[in-house]
């Protein structure tokens, strides 16, 4: 029994396993970095965070989400008008970004957590388009509405992100720092909370917790992320347009979680690095390359329920029972 | 708080669901440490009035109390914190987590200080103080060897002592259990039922139950519930021959005699 322990917990968690799984991850993205260029891998891997954000309400609290590019939008305008408005420091930027998206967390979580199944995945697209709205034509005083608005970012030392290499540092950092701190999270106690209101919500307020707390909470979680990837985007780009806060985009990081494997914070980066794989090279080929991102959506439907990493997973769960 | 108290009491607890009343103006109301057992034929209302005493719903006529305060507006997972515990009909455990982890919310609980709010999002659930106090409570129900194994693929009699090992480690003060033998084999009822009879000293409990027998070793008083209301109360030899619960619960000529 306890060789058995072993080999499970080497899917669970551990001590030093989150070190483990952040260098495994690092050199990735490394190995990645000469075959799809700095500027795709820097991409990339800000999309990952964005998927790892989503992820964390889709597929471990089960709360689906068609409008979280409101909260990814949300971080981009925020650094944006924050950069214009009252400091160029990046740093301070991207932090104004992540409390933009936790603030409309703690905004909207209220009347968002109380719903769950299609509601929930509606209500969201229904204030993502508010969102839309509001920087499109309320208040395109501000945002440039259809043209969108640069961003422009001092230079702190050494931190220019002007300098791709320092761009793709930092975003491989903060992929970094966000799976290590999820996965902090999603291995503690309440990450079995939240495992567990997926399962049955009203099971866990039969066993002392405040389920709607933690749904509020794990929603602020989520949308900050969401606005960390929107910040760092722009980061990025240095220019944000509406295509940030777009509701008809919901459904790449949708699909991205699904490929990869939903409830895994493995998947979420397989998944993110899969679609954007396919979005960018598929696209040069084939001119409605979306057909293709459907078939292969049909066949994880179908073949691979858990996505591919949670195939993977079980296949070598397979092998070390064996 | 003395002993005298009822630890759990409703005053004409009604529910009202569009016209349908499930529970009509019950009053009933046990002392600490009493074992009571609730039977009645099937939508006779039991269910629901074990979800008014554990909050999933709140009466829309009626007080609910328990040692003496008011609760019938408190949330269940406040009522959870004051002892008032439960286990479903319909087995509840979480079958996508390992057995184990059904026990780590209920465990990290009852060890819940203040200090303990940083350690819920930071630290490993599976740390050994953890892990040995969820592997305590699986050994008192006899299934510590299915620690590791997803609760998908225990049986149906394991996941029952599974839900109690939960409820157990709750620490309750009063125990609520609804149908706790449903869909056992007899071994297992046999099982159980002398699991209750050695924990029973430490808390008071309810027993919702369709087979008499299974539990009248084990309650000192039997309630019967018939279209929402209790119709009748007592030692259980004195119900089972009192001639109205007869006719409710076994039709007019047949059944038990009143030697049970």
């Amino acid at each position: 029994m306890k060789t058995d322990h072993k080999l499970m917990s080497l899917f669970k968690t551990g001590p030093g396993r989150s070190i483990f799984d952040v260098a495994v991850i690092a050199a990735g993205f490394l190995v990645l970095l000469p075959i799809l260029g700095i500027n795709r891998t820097t991409d990339f891997m800000i999309f990952c965070v964005f998927v790892l954000g989503f992820n964390l309400l889709y597929g471990f609290m089960g709360r689906l989400s068609f409008g979280h590019m409101l909260y990814l939008g949300t971080g981009a305008y925020a650094i944006t008008l924050f950069s214009e408005h009252v400091s160029q420091n990046p740093l301070l930027a991207v932090l104004a970004g992540i409390l933009a998206g936790a603030l409309i967390g703690v905004i909207l979580g209220p009347i968002i957590v109380r719903t769950t199944g299609a509601c929930f995945a509606l209500i969201n697209l229904a204030f993502d388009q508010v969102g839309y709205f509001l920087v499109l034509v309320a208040f395109s005083k501000y945002t440039g509405g259809e043209d969108g608005m640069s961003a422009y970012f001092s230079k702190m030392g050494f931190l220019d992100f002007g300098q791709k290499p320092v761009m793709f540092g930092f975003a491989l950092f903060c992929l970094l720092l966000t799976f290590y701190v999820l996965k902090k999270f999603t291995s503690s106690p309440y990450g079995v909370l939240i495992k567990s209101i997926k399962e049955n919500e009203t099971r866990v307020k039969f066993l002392g917790y405040n389920t709607f707390t933690y749904k509020w909470i794990t929603f602020i979680i989520s949308t900050s992320i969401a606005a960390f990837a929107g910040a760092l985007s722009i980061l990025n780009y240095g220019y944000v347009t509406p295509s940030f806060i777009d509701p008809s985009r919901a459904v790449e990081v949708i699909f991205a979680a699904l490929i990869g494997g939903s409830g895994s914070l493995y998947g979420a980066i397989i998944g993110g690095v899969l679609y954007m794989a396919i979005s960018n090279y598929l696209a040069s080929y084939i001119s409605r390359w979306e057909m293709f991102l459907g078939i292969a959506l049909l066949i994880c439907v179908f073949r691979f329920r858990s996505g591919i990493w949670g195939f993977v997973a079980d296949k070598l769960k397979l092998r070390a029972a064996a | 708080m003395t002993n005298e108290q009822p630890i759990i009491e409703t005053r004409g607890a009604t529910i009202n669901f569009n016209g349908l009343v499930a529970v009509d103006s019950v009053d009933f109301s046990m002392k600490q440490g009493e074992a009571v057992g609730v039977i009645g034929p099937n939508g006779a209302g039991k269910t629901t009035f074990f979800n008014l005493l554990t909050g999933l719903f709140f009466p829309t006529g009626g007080t609910i109390f328990f040692s003496g305060t008011d609760i019938t507006r408190v949330p269940p997972h406040k009522r959870v914190l004051m002892g008032i515990i439960r286990t479903f009909q319909l087995v509840s455990v979480f079958d996508s987590l390992p057995v184990v982890d059904n026990l780590i919310l209920s465990t990290h609980r009852i060890s819940g200080h203040q200090e303990s709010k940083r350690k819920f999002f930071f630290n490993d659930a599976h740390h050994r103080e953890m892990e040995e106090r969820c592997l305590d409570a699986l050994k008192l129900m006899g299934i510590e060897s299915k620690a590791d194994v997803m609760t998908s693929e225990l049986s149906y009699g394991e996941k029952r002592k599974l839900e109690l090992a939960v409820a157990l480690s709750l620490e309750p003060k009063i125990l609520l259990l609804d149908e706790p033998f449903a869909g056992l084999s007899d071994m297992e009822i046999c099982e159980v039922s002398g699991i209750l009879a050695e924990v029973k000293k430490k808390f008071s409990f309810v027993i919702i139950e369709h087979k008499i027998s299974h539990i009248l070793d084990l309650v000192g008083r039997l309630c019967v519930m018939h279209e929402g209301k209790l119709i009748a109360e007592g030692p259980p030899n004195e119900v089972l021959c009192n001639s109205l619960v007869r006719e409710v619960y076994w039709g007019k000529e047949e059944g038990l005699t009143c030697s049970v």
